[in-house]
């Protein structure tokens, strides 16, 4: 049993991430690298600091006590070292403009439900609850487990929302304290899927499998990205897959690529994979949607 | 654009051609100054010297629709008219009168709620004014204004605006009694009151009455006449029996009851209009129109002689009317309500006073009116409970998904409790509207305006806390609190700074009290309204006008702006100097006095700013705002309004946070606060969390607004919420949309109006992102962030604005 978990956010009135009216916790830390994350502030577990150049006044506060000169003006905004700044919470601190933002903090799993808790009446006429998202929130397994029992206990549904990416013993006693999976499927033949999301997706399909005969209600998400998963015959062998998982998937959300999160890449002072713009292919997406919906698929594309 | 919401016509009934051409005439009306009626009344009063003023405003309401232009739309199938062209401000020198000479030059000239006039209307004016100066309502509070009171408006803390030198309005008439009876009828029963009273005030009321009814009568037989001439001339074979059937009806339109749906709809239309004519106040309303006129529509659909296409134009024709009216106010009032506003209300839905769930077929097709007519009048809103149709809520949305911000939503259950708690009984309770904009009361049986007497800059007081009660723009110091009589204060601990604010405001809100009182008692004179009253519990039982004692329940309110700039100050001074003790109190006003400029001031006013903020469902912060409306609360037992004993069964001060746009002018006002408010920028709007800090969405807005004792703000709790249009977009969000007002009432809110920002408005969010931190992008397993919208999620929502409205 854990007490503390490690997350950014918890997300009020979310209506993206499961039906009804949600709260969403984004969670720290994930066993995946999607070259399209939007969310790669949630990427490692540990604290960090997004600065906002177009906050920035050049006062040289955070310059004047950033140790070892870690910290310069930059044309916009400021330029950090972060390998040699020791000292960037004091220097975020400082900041009379709220230019820097610092993302991620302990939570106890009873003050997490006694903040989801504030919302139930949104939960209860919407038939909506809490997703677990983030980042992945498996790899925080005791955790999660302990706040979806106290959730439970007070008439909470439960969504989680994954990658799927650890061993079933582990993910088999989540998925038993959830009411509801959101399940990313990003690639079919395992080479794609590397070069996509740095890791094999063995163990997430057999473990979507395992899933499925559970009695949970499954929603698949297929995000199409173009120059990346978006190889026709891929596409159509993730169709397959999710049909052949059986009744137990109720939808299947087709999603296309944002960039939303593109510019926290650099707020976070780390590359960003997809330097391109890239544009969807909305004949494409709804290619996929028919193809789905013939095989019996209940897909819808989610914008 | 598809006209309608949900509405499939099936019949050809409704033409919408002819709809579109009166939307567009009315959308691209232009303002002007009428002197006709202006003339008329000092004709009128000229002749009637000497004679009791009430008698004096009944003949002159009568000479005026005698003599008055009177036109007929070319497109409309209602009509009525208050000055003579469309979008004309009639003048009512009885009220006031130096203030529109002095601007005569200027109405045109103005920046905002421009007004056209004529050299003749000039000189028509000009030639007047010598006649009423000295004599009007204006000059009657001037003179009898105590100088603290004059000194409290130049410190910017009281501001009286209506209430020195217009009518009251806010008026909701018995509608059911007006369609029952008709005003032939009336006038009989004011002539057998008028034989058996001996009472000379009573007398000469009904004798009012009579003139003002019998004036009417008048009127509306013009119209006979006019429309007949207009048939006659008329090419159109489908106008002309339209005209021809106006000419009919108005031979004996209120000579009787009312015969059916259409003329139903013509006489609301025609009431208030007239209330409009008979004084200059605002906020004439519909009340629950679609209750009182439910009868009449089944009635004719039965009888055949109705379809539901064919309401559903008339209903149109009558709300677009409403944009055919105006009223002017001096430029410096204007600015606390922009754009020529009227508060027509008209209220759909609701319990019953039997309890029972009202809302019926003319629910929807009043929200399909409002959507073909795409105005600001009437006011449009909703009661609704948990016995609501589902689908009326769902409708409701979308007409909000538009855009147009209508109708602002009123719960049923916070609503009616707070009459009950005021000590009206419960089926009157249960038969509450909206009047003017969010202030509320039973129709029929309400006198006076609910809400809006004198209004009270809350962030000025604030400020005068700051400052040892000594104003720092004007240097005016009315009261003391540690007996200098600079401004030099020091605060020991937090208890200290509450009690100030509590002094503070109850020397201001006595004060305000005091105004009120003056007003009131001027307006009893000079906006005596017999019209207005004869359709009101109890006046023609007692014999008494409106603001003598006429009304059954005299219930009013101030208006106070900007309770949650002064929960937010208090709760920054707090925790910054009290409960962390980061600074110290000086540096807080160093700070403050230079509006956060130089390095030292600005790390403090970053302190500020991360204080906790009243939206956020933050405890801290949220139970302080609570205590800031507890603090004035408590003072309103004592405060008797001026018909207290007079003949009202209840007479009582109650609160309200409609302020309709004054948190601007106020904010300008008001140098920097503890919250981190820059000087001069806006206040906080009603309720509603000061703009650009509340940033955790919706939810967190209503769990914050839960904490209020909302209830208790009787005469209405305002809370206003902006959504991105994504976020009502495609079906599965607007059912969520109507999810979250159903957890609304469960909530406890009062009010609501949701403002569904354009594209147009979303480029200013791009350019100014700090203003915009209450739009919410949501995407599926994206964490939007905390601060503010960054410029990729803005092209994102006003990419799908372009794309999500052709539903």
């Amino acid at each position: 049993m854990s007490d503390e978990g490690y997350i950014s956010t918890i997300q009020l009135y979310s209506t993206k991430d499961g039906p009804g009216i949600r709260s969403t916790v984004f969670f720290m830390g994930c066993n995946l690298k999607c070259k399209w994350c939007s969310n790669p502030e949630l990427l490692t577990p540990d604290v960090k600091y997004m600065h906002f150049e177009h906050k920035c006044i050049h006062c040289s506060a955070c310059v004047e006590i950033a140790s070892n000169h870690s910290i310069t003006f930059a044309e916009k905004g400021c330029r950090i070292d972060r390998q040699m700044c020791s000292n960037l919470a004091e220097c975020a601190e400082i900041c009379p403009q709220n230019a820097y933002e610092k993302i991620g903090f302990e939570i106890s799993s009873e003050e997490l439900v006694h903040k989801l808790m504030r919302d139930k009446e949104f939960y209860s006429v919407s038939n909506g609850g809490v997703t677990f998202s983030g980042g992945d929130s498996i790899l925080q397994g005791d955790f999660i487990i302990d706040v979806a029992q106290r959730l439970h206990a007070q008439g909470i549904h439960i969504a989680l929302d994954t990658a799927g990416n650890i061993c079933w013993e582990k993910m088999k006693a989540i998925i038993e304290n959830v009411d509801m999976v959101l399940y990313d499927i990003k690639a079919y033949a395992g080479e794609i899927h590397k070069i996509c999301t740095a890791v094999d997706n063995t163990l997430i399909l057999s473990n979507i499998k395992h899933i499925s005969k559970m009695n949970k209600d499954i929603i698949i998400r297929m995000i199409i990205v173009p120059g990346f998963n978006d190889d026709m015959d891929d596409v159509y062998q993730r169709i397959v897959f999710i049909k052949s998982l059986g009744p137990s998937v109720k939808r299947v959300d087709i999603l296309e690529y944002h960039n939303l999160g593109s510019g926290k890449y650099a707020r976070l002072g780390i590359e960003n994979p997809i330097q391109q713009v890239i544009c969807n292919n909305y004949s494409l997406l709804e290619k996929v949607k028919k193809i789905a919906c013939e095989l019996g698929l209940n897909a819808t594309i989610l914008q | 654009m598809k006209p309608f919401l949900d509405f499939v016509p099936q019949m050809n009934d409704i033409d919408l051609d002819r709809i579109a051409r009166m939307q567009k005439k009315m959308e691209k009306r232009q303002a002007s100054i009428c002197s006709e009626r202006a003339l008329l009344i000092t004709e009128s009063f000229q002749s009637t010297e000497g004679e009791d003023y009430v008698l004096r405003k009944a003949k002159a309401f009568a000479h005026i629709l005698k003599h008055m232009s009177i036109y007929i739309e070319n497109d409309s199938l209602i009509f009525g008219n208050q000055a003579s062209c469309n979008f004309a401000a009639p003048i009512f020198p009885e009220y006031s009168i130096n203030w529109i000479i002095d601007e005569l030059d200027e109405f045109h000239q103005r920046s905002g709620d421009v007004f056209q006039i004529s050299e003749k209307v000039k000189k028509d004016l000009s030639g007047i004014a010598s006649y009423w100066r000295n004599n009007t309502h204006q000059d009657e509070v001037f003179r009898n204004t105590p100088e603290t009171i004059v000194l409290s408006e130049k410190q910017g803390v009281l501001h009286r605006g209506g209430i020195s030198m217009s009518g009251d309005g806010h008026i909701v008439p018995k509608h059911e009694l007006i369609l029952e009876k008709g005003f032939r009828a009336i006038i009989g029963d004011a002539q057998q009151k008028l034989n058996e009273t001996i009472d000379h005030e009573a007398q000469i009321f009904y004798q009012s009455v009579i003139i003002t009814l019998e004036g009417v009568l008048v009127y509306i037989k013009r119209f006979s006449q006019l429309a007949y001439q207009m048939a006659e001339g008329e090419k159109d074979e489908k106008r002309k029996a339209e005209l021809w059937k106006i000419g009919k009806m108005c031979e004996t339109l209120m000579e009787r009851p009312v015969q059916n749906f259409y003329e139903g709809c013509e006489v609301c239309y025609l009431v208030h209009v007239l209330q409009m004519l008979e004084s200059n106040g605002h906020s004439f309303c519909y009340g629950r129109f679609d209750q009182y006129m439910i009868d009449l529509y089944h009635s004719d659909i039965q009888k055949d002689i109705l379809t539901k296409e064919k309401a559903l134009e008339v209903i149109t024709h009558m709300f677009l009317m409403n944009s055919s009216h105006n009223k002017v106010r001096p430029y410096g009032h204007t600015k606390f309500s922009q754009g020529y506003p009227l508060y027509s209300n008209l209220m759909i839905g609701g319990r019953k006073p039997d309890g029972v769930d009202g809302s019926n077929e003319l629910s929807y097709l009043c929200i399909e009116a409002m959507n073909l007519t795409s105005m600001a009048e009437p006011n449009f809103s909703m009661r609704y409970n948990q016995d609501t149709p589902a689908d009326l809520l769902k409708l409701a949305a979308k007409l909000i998904r538009t855009g147009c911000g209508m109708p602002s939503m009123f719960n049923d259950e916070v609503a009616v409790r707070g009459l009950m708690d005021l000590g009206i009984p419960k089926e009157d309770a249960l038969d509450y509207c909206a009047i003017g904009c969010v202030e509320t009361g039973v129709p029929g049986k309400y006198g006076h305006r609910a809400t809006g007497m004198t209004y009270v800059n809350w962030g000025k007081v604030l400020e005068l806390v700051l400052n040892n009660g000594k104003d720092p723009n004007s240097g005016i110091q009315l009261i003391s609190l540690n007996g200098r009589t600079d401004s030099e204060i020091n605060y020991e601990s937090y208890d200290e700074v509450w009690d100030a604010w509590e002094k503070l405001l109850k020397y201001y809100s006595d004060l305000a009290v005091e105004c009120d009182a003056i007003c009131d008692r001027s307006l009893a004179k000079y906006d005596a309204s017999p019209f207005a009253s004869c359709f009101i519990d109890n006046c023609m039982e007692l014999g008494k006008t409106l603001k003598n004692g006429g009304c059954k329940y005299d219930v009013i309110s101030q208006s106070n702006i900007g309770p949650c700039v002064v929960g937010n100050s208090l709760a920054a001074i707090k925790k910054i100097i009290f409960d962390e003790q980061k600074i110290t109190w000086e540096q807080l006003l160093s700070a403050i006095n230079n509006n956060w400029q130089g390095r030292e001031a600005s790390y403090i006013h970053k302190l500020a700013k991360n204080a906790p903020k009243f939206g956020n469902d933050d405890d801290y912060v949220d139970y302080i705002v609570k205590d800031v409306f507890d603090s004035y609360l408590k003072l309103l037992p004592a405060y008797k309004t001026e018909r207290t004993g007079k003949g009202p069964e209840i007479s009582c001060y109650t609160m309200s946070t409609s302020n309709i746009t004054s948190y601007v002018p106020n904010g300008l006002d008001v140098g920097s606060t503890p919250d981190g408010r820059t000087a001069k920028s806006p206040l906080n709007e009603g309720c509603s969390p000061t703009q650009g800090t509340d940033m955790r969405g919706p939810t967190a807005v209503i769990n914050s607004v839960a904490k209020l004792p909302n209830s208790k703000v009787a005469a209405g709790q305002l809370l206003n919420m902006r959504f991105s249009p994504g976020s009502l977009a495609g079906d599965e969000n607007l059912n969520k949309f109507v999810n979250f007002l159903q957890a609304c009432i469960l909530k406890g809110i009062y009010h609501n109006q949701f403002n569904v920002v354009d594209s147009k408005t979303l480029l200013d969010a791009k350019e100014h992102p700090e203003n915009y931190t209450d739009l919410i992008v949501r995407v599926a397993g994206y964490c939007a962030q905390f601060v503010a919208l960054m410029p990729e999620a803005q092209n994102a929502i006003i990419a799908r604005t372009e794309n999500e409205w052709c539903m």
